[in-house]
């Protein structure tokens, strides 16, 4: 059992490190979550260059409502992450609240249900929708190591939670980035299979944050 | 708002400015605070207040480690309430986790207890001694007696050649001593597991 005077020597010791630390404030890690996320995003991007390539027409279809569609979707979700993800590492900062990501989720209920493309639920013949998932969920990887690492250093109060939410960020920058390779255009598509990914993400990153993000 | 709100919120910049005065002070404060808090806390939880100074310890360093993450335009204390549970809740988990660690029977103590009870009372002469064995030579003398012959404290004085105050002296040291042996014993490790 230790004593008041241990806890006096204790105190002693932690004071004399004044004005010495690893962030010089919130500020800052807020900055270096942001650095950190755009890192990630380019790492995503890397990713999918190096297993699939960018799609064949894409020239033409860069510029068409589908593909800005996805990237914009994704995007969104990832700011609203981004958003959490700064508030759980960051205590009395404001609540971690969804609302941050109705924007996203607007979008991808409205593209799906005003779909009139025609186009596939299943995608085309030659790109199944698991192959899909699959790359996302590993050009996702990476972003969730980088963003993880970051988020040790704020004070996340609910390990699970910010590790779901770092976990949903990386799958959203990852699923963006596949947006590059990606030839289905069908808004239930997206809104089936890319959420399939970054719900898996999340939960993923719920797991591995339990423990990696406890301090 | 609560005025502590701003006089610690001065010292957490204070310490930011590299003031470790300030920051000893303000940390002595919250320990103070803590350590009731906590006491509290842990006696309405079932866990043992004996963790107490632990706990507030615990907390202390987590607020240390974790200080950069207060932001200076907001308020003081909802931060130092959101580390100081997130703590309070994981040292509560580990202390319970301990709990069910030493209350826990093993087959082994079962098995090892059937097989003892039949020479329960001789079983249990030994573990006196081995108890006894930590006492100097003159304690354990006047525990035996006292306690073990059941002789009175002028016999037991008459018997070793002393007084009565030195026999009641010795007797209460060694009990003193018996008592906090036996407190650490369940402090310790998991007692009585293989």
């Amino acid at each position: 059992m230790m004593s008041l005077s241990d806890t006096d020597d204790l105190i002693h010791g932690l004071a004399r490190q004044a004005g010495t630390r690893r962030f010089p404030s919130a500020g800052a890690f807020r900055l270096a979550l942001i650095v950190a996320t755009v890192a990630a995003l380019c790492l995503a991007v890397v990713g999918v260059l190096l297993l699939d390539g960018v799609r064949p027409d894409f020239a033409a279809a860069a510029s068409r409502a589908p593909f800005v569609y996805k990237v914009v979707c994704m995007l969104a979700l990832g700011l609203g992450g981004l958003v959490m993800a700064s508030r759980a590492a960051l205590p009395g900062s404001g609540r971690v609240t969804a609302l941050a990501l109705v924007p996203a989720v607007a979008l991808l209920v409205f593209r799906a249900a005003t779909d009139r493309s025609g186009l596939s639920l299943m995608g085309n013949s030659d790109v199944s929708p698991f192959g899909c998932v699959v790359t996302i969920l590993a050009v996702s990887l990476p972003p969730l190591v980088l963003l993880l690492g970051v988020m040790r250093a704020g004070a996340p109060t609910r390990p699970a939670l910010a590790g779901a939410i770092i976990g949903m960020l990386s799958g959203a920058l990852g699923a963006g980035a596949y947006a590059l390779a990606c030839t289905n255009d069908a808004g239930l598509f997206v809104a089936l299979w890319y959420s399939l990914a970054v719900l898996t993400m999340a939960a993923l990153g719920a797991v591995i944050g339990r423990r990696a993000l406890a301090w | 708002m609560d005025p502590r709100d701003e006089l610690w919120a001065n010292a957490m910049r204070a310490e930011r400015r590299g003031d470790g005065v300030a920051y000893e002070q303000l940390l002595r404060d919250i320990a103070l605070v803590l350590r009731r808090l906590v006491r509290a806390r842990l006696a309405r939880a079932g866990l043992s207040v004996h963790e107490t100074e632990d706990v507030v310890q615990e907390i202390l360093i987590g607020l240390h480690a974790k200080r950069h993450t207060w932001d200076e335009t907001r308020p003081f204390l909802p931060w130092l309430f959101a580390i100081t549970r997130y703590k309070f809740i994981d040292a509560a988990r580990r202390l319970r986790r301990e709990m069910s660690n030493r209350v826990e029977i093993t087959m082994d103590e079962l098995a090892a207890t059937l097989e003892a009870s039949a020479d329960d009372s001789d079983r249990s002469m030994l573990d006196l001694d081995r108890h006894l064995a930590i006492l100097p030579q003159g304690q354990q003398r006047v525990v035996r007696a006292l306690a073990l012959d059941g002789a009175t404290v002028r016999a037991t004085a008459e018997k070793l050649h002393t007084s009565e105050g030195v026999v009641r002296v010795l007797y209460h040291r060694a009990l003193r001593r018996l008592t906090d042996r036996a407190r650490s014993d369940n402090l310790g490790s998991p007692a009585g597991r293989p």
